[in-house]
C-alpha cells in the first residue's frame, strides 16, 4: 500500500471522503493526488471559516491584529494549499489517466510534503505575529522585525514557510510532470483517456509546467540568496542585492503573477478535456482543437509579460513605456479570453450538453473566471489602475481568480471522483451545491469590486470611514453562502460512502 | 462622458459592460442546448466561422477604442498636456511607517501641482481621495530609488482631500493617514 494511500486512511473525517478504491487496480495514479485533493480541503476548510472572520472582526471591532493576522493566514493559506494543491491533484490524477503512467516516486511525494509542511510553518510564523500578507511587500518582513513589531525568529521561520512552498510550485511539481510527459514507459493498464500532447487538453498541462519553471527561477536565486543570508550561511553583504525591494518585488510579480496564469493554462486545458466528455451527441469534439490552442498560446505569450501592470503607480521608476508594455499585454490576454468564449459556447451550440453537476459546475466557475478576466483587464489600463490600485477591487480579483479556478477544478473532480474512491455523487446535492456558489461566489466578487469603485481600500483593517462597512456586511453575507456551499459539497463526499459500494470496474468505463 | 468611464464607477460599469452580455449568452446557450433543444445543431461548421471573425473583431476593436480613449485620463499623459507651460506647484513628500512627512498640505486649486515622493522604510502608497470618497489616484513607493515616484493633478473643487496609503505596510497600515486643504484660488 503507497504511503500517500496510508495517510489518507488514517485521516479522520476528510480520509472517509477520499479511501482510494483498490479494486480498480489504479492506485498508482490515484493515491497521491487523493491525498493532495483531500489535504487542500482541510485547508479550504480551515482559511474560508477565517475569510468570515475578516467582516467579523471588523463588525465587532475585534482589533486591526486579528484582522492583518486573518488576512495573511486567509490570503495565503487559499492561493497555495488550498488552490494549487487542489489544481496539483487533479491535474496530476488526469494527466496519469491521460498519458499512462502513475503519479508516483520522490517528486510527488516531495510535492506533498513541501508544500503541507511549507504552509504548516508558514502559519506558525504567523501566528508567531508575522503580519506580511500573502503578497510579502519586500521589505516589510525586515522593516517590521526591526522595528519590534514581529520578531526576526517569526521572519526566519515564514521565509522557510513560503521557500518550502515555492519549492513545491517551482521545481518539485514542474518537474514530476515533466517527468511523466517524457520519461517512463506508458502502461497500458493505466490509460483512462489516452491524449497526446497536441490537444489542448494535454497542451495546457505542459505549458503550464514549463511557465512555472522558468518564470520561477529568478525568484528561486533571489530566495535561496535571501534565505541563506537570514540563516547567516552568506554574509549579508553578498545578499545586500536581492534584499533591494525592487529586484525582490519584480522577481517576485514574475513569478506569483505567471503562477495565476500557470493555473488558468492548467484549468482551461482540463476544461477543454472534460467539456467534450459531456456533449448530448456523444461526438466527444470541441468545435475547434486548433482555435483551443489557440486561446492557450495567446495567454501564454501575452501573459509571460503582462505583470508589469502591478507598478504602473510607481512611475517613473518603472519607465511609461514598460506600464503600456504590461497594458497592452494583459488586454491581450482578454483575446486570448475571447476566442475561448467562442470555442466553449460554439461546442456547446454544436453538439448539444448533459447537464450533470461537474461539468455545470465548471461552466459556472470559467463564468466567474470571465467576470474576473474582465475586472483583471480593466484594472490593468493605465488610467484606470490609477484609481483601483491597492483597492478592495484588486483583493476581489485576486479572491475571484483563486475562487473560479478552484470551482472549476472541483467540478472537474466530480468527473474524476468515482475513478479515485470507486463512489458516485448524488446530483440533487451536486446542483444545490451550485445554486449556492453560483450566488456567493458573484455576489462576493461583484461586492468586492463595488467597494474598490467605491474607494474602499484592500488590507486595511478599518472599514468604517466613507461607509465601506455597507461592502463589509454583504461580502459576509455573500461569503456565508460561499460556505454554506462548501458544506454542501463535502457532505455530498461523506455521504457518497452510502449510495454505492465501490464500483471498481465501472471507474474504467 | 468620459470623464465618469475613467473613474472607479466607470471601470465597474465597464467590467459589467463585458460580463452581463457574456453571462447572459453564456445562459441562454447552455441553458438551450441542455434543457430545449439537446439535438445536434444544423449549422455547418463553415457557418460558425462568420461569426467568430465578428465576434473576434468587435473584442479586438473595444479593447482598443477603451483603451485609447483612456490615453488622456493617465496621469503623466494629462500632465503633459494640462500644464501648458504653467508652472507646476511642487509637493515633496516622504512616507515613514505609519505617517507622511509633506512640504505643504495646503493647495490652491486649479493650479497643476507636482507630488513627488519616496519611502524612506518599506513599501507604501499615497492615495488622494476626493470629498466625496472617491480615490482621485495613487502611487506606490519603494525605498532606495534613485527618483522620487510621481505624478501631476490639478484639483478642481475646494474642500478636504484625505491621504492614505493603500500599499500593506503592517499593522498600522490602517492609520497611515494624512489630510490636504485645497483653496480656491486668489
Ligand atoms: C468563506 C467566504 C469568504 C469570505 C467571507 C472571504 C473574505 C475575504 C475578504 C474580505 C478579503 C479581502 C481582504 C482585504 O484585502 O482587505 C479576501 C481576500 C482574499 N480571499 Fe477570500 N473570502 C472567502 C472565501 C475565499 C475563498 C474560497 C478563496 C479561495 C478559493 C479566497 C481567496 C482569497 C484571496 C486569495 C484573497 C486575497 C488576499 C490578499 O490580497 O491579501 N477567499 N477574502
Ligand atoms: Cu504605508
Amino acid at each position: 500500500m503507497s504511503i500517500a494511500t496510508t495517510i489518507v486512511k488514517s485521516t479522520p473525517i476528510f480520509g472517509k471522503m477520499f479511501a482510494v478504491d483498490k479494486s480498480t487496480g489504479l492506485e498508482e495514479i490515484n493515491a497521491w493526488p487523493a491525498l493532495m485533493i483531500m489535504s487542500s480541503f482541510v485547508w479550504l476548510v480551515v482559511a474560508g471559516l477565517l475569510g468570515l472572520v475578516m467582516p467579523a472582526t471588523q463588525i465587532f471591532d475585534l482589533g486591526s491584529d486579528h484582522f492583518y493576522t486573518t488576512l495573511t493566514l486567509h490570503g495565503a493559506a487559499l492561493t497555495f494549499p488550498f488552490s494549487f494543491q487542489l489544481m496539483m491533484g487533479v491535474g496530476l490524477h488526469r494527466s496519469g489517466g491521460c498519458v499512462g503512467k502513475p503519479v508516483t516516486g520522490l517528486f510527488a511525494a516531495l510535492s506533498w510534503l513541501t508544500m503541507n509542511l511549507g504552509a504548516a510553518i508558514l502559519t506558525v510564523a504567523v501566528l508567531m505575529g508575522l503580519k506580511v500578507s500573502v503578497v510579502v511587500m519586500f521589505p516589510l518582513p525586515l522593516v517590521g522585525a526591526q522595528m519590534g513589531v514581529w520578531s526576526m525568529e517569526s521572519v526566519i521561520v515564514g521565509f522557510t514557510g513560503i521557500y518550502l512552498v515555492l519549492a513545491c510550485m517551482i521545481l518539485c511539481y514542474p518537474l514530476l510532470v515533466f517527468k511523466m510527459l517524457f520519461f517512463g514507459k506508458k502502461r497500458a493498464e493505466l490509460v483512462l483517456s489516452e491524449r497526446s500532447l497536441n490537444e489542448p487538453g494535454m497542451l495546457g498541462m505542459l505549458l503550464a509546467a514549463a511557465t512555472l519553471l522558468l518564470t520561477g527561477l529568478p525568484l528561486v536565486v533571489v530566495g535561496t540568496t535571501l534565505l541563506l543570508a537570514l540563516y547567516k550561511i552568506l554574509p549579508m553583504s553578498l545578499a545586500a542585492w536581492a534584499a533591494d525591494p525592487v529586484v525582490f518585488q519584480y522577481t517576485f510579480y514574475l513569478f506569483a503573477h505567471n503562477l495565476m496564469e500557470a493555473m488558468a493554462l492548467m484549468v482551461a486545458s482540463a476544461m477543454y478535456a472534460t467539456l467534450p466528455l459531456y456533449l448530448a451527441d456523444g461526438s466527444r469534439k470541441l468545435y475547434s482543437e486548433k482555435l483551443a490552442n489557440l486561446a492557450l498560446w495567446v495567454l501564454l505569450v501575452t501573459s509571460v509579460t503582462s505583470g508589469l501592470h502591478h507598478f504602473i503607480t510607481f512611475y517613473p521608476n518603472q519607465p511609461a513605456a514598460l506600464s503600456y508594455w504590461g497594458n497592452i499585454m494583459s488586454w491581450g490576454t482578454g483575446m486570448g479570453a475571447a476566442i475561448s468564449i467562442f470555442t466553449i459556447l460554439a461546442t456547446i451550440w454544436q453538439h448539444g450538453l448533459k447537464p450533470e453537476p461537474g461539468i455545470v459546475a465548471v461552466l459556472v466557475g470559467w463564468a466567474l473566471y470571465i467576470l474576473d478576466g474582465a475586472s483583471a483587464i480593466v484594472t490593468s489600463n493605465i488610467a484606470w489602475t490609477y484609481q483601483l490600485h491597492g483597492t478592495m477591487w484588486q483583493s476581489g480579483h485576486f479572491m475571484t481568480v483563486v475562487l473560479s479556478m478552484s470551482l472549476m477544478w472541483m467540478g472537474v473532480l466530480y468527473h474524476h471522483y468515482p475513478v479515485i474512491t470507486g463512489r458516485k455523487l448524488d446530483a440533487g446535492l451536486g446542483s444545490l451545491y451550485i445554486k449556492l456558489m453560483t450566488v456567493g461566489s458573484f455576489g462576493a466578487a461583484i461586492v468586492m469590486l463595488a467597494g474598490g469603485a467605491a474607494g474602499m481600500p484592500r488590507r486595511f483593517a478599518d472599514w468604517h470611514p466613507e461607509g465601506w462597512m455597507l461592502y463589509g456586511n454583504l461580502i459576509l453575507a455573500f461569503g456565508l453562502i460561499i460556505g454554506a456551499s462548501f458544506a454542501v459539497y463535502f457532505y455530498n463526499l461523506m455521504k457518497s460512502r452510502e449510495i454505492s459500494a465501490p464500483m471498481g470496474e465501472l471507474a474504467r468505463a | 462622458m468620459l470623464d465618469y468611464v475613467y473613474t472607479g464607477w466607470g471601470a465597474f460599469w465597464a467590467t459589467m459592460f463585458m460580463f452581463i452580455p457574456f453571462a447572459l449568452m453564456a445562459y441562454w446557450v447552455i441553458r438551450r442546448k441542455s434543457l430545449v433543444d439537446t439535438g445536434p445543431t444544423r449549422l455547418q461548421p463553415s457557418e460558425f466561422a462568420p461569426i467568430e471573425g465578428i465576434w473576434l473583431t468587435f473584442a479586438f476593436i473595444f479593447f482598443v477604442v477603451a483603451n485609447l480613449a483612456s490615453l488622456k485620463f493617465i496621469p503623466w499623459a494629462a500632465a503633459s498636456g494640462a500644464t501648458g507651460g504653467e508652472a507646476e506647484v511642487q509637493v515633496d513628500f516622504t512616507a515613514k511607517s505609519w505617517a507622511y512627512d509633506i512640504s505643504n498640505r495646503q493647495i490652491e486649486a486649479g493650479k497643476p501641482v507636482r507630488f513627488s515622493g519616496r519611502s524612506s522604510d518599506t513599501q507604501h502608497g499615497f492615495a488622494v481621495y476626493h470629498p466625496d470618497g472617491r480615490v482621485l489616484f495613487t502611487m506606490l513607493m519603494m525605498p532606495g530609488t534613485t527618483k522620487p515616484t510621481s505624478v501631476v493633478y490639478t484639483f478642481k473643487e475646494p474642500g478636504k482631500y484625505a491621504v492614505r496609503c493603500l500599499e500593506y505596510c503592517g499593522i498600522a497600515h490602517h492609520r497611515m493617514q494624512d489630510e490636504l486643504t485645497v483653496v480656491k484660488s486668489n
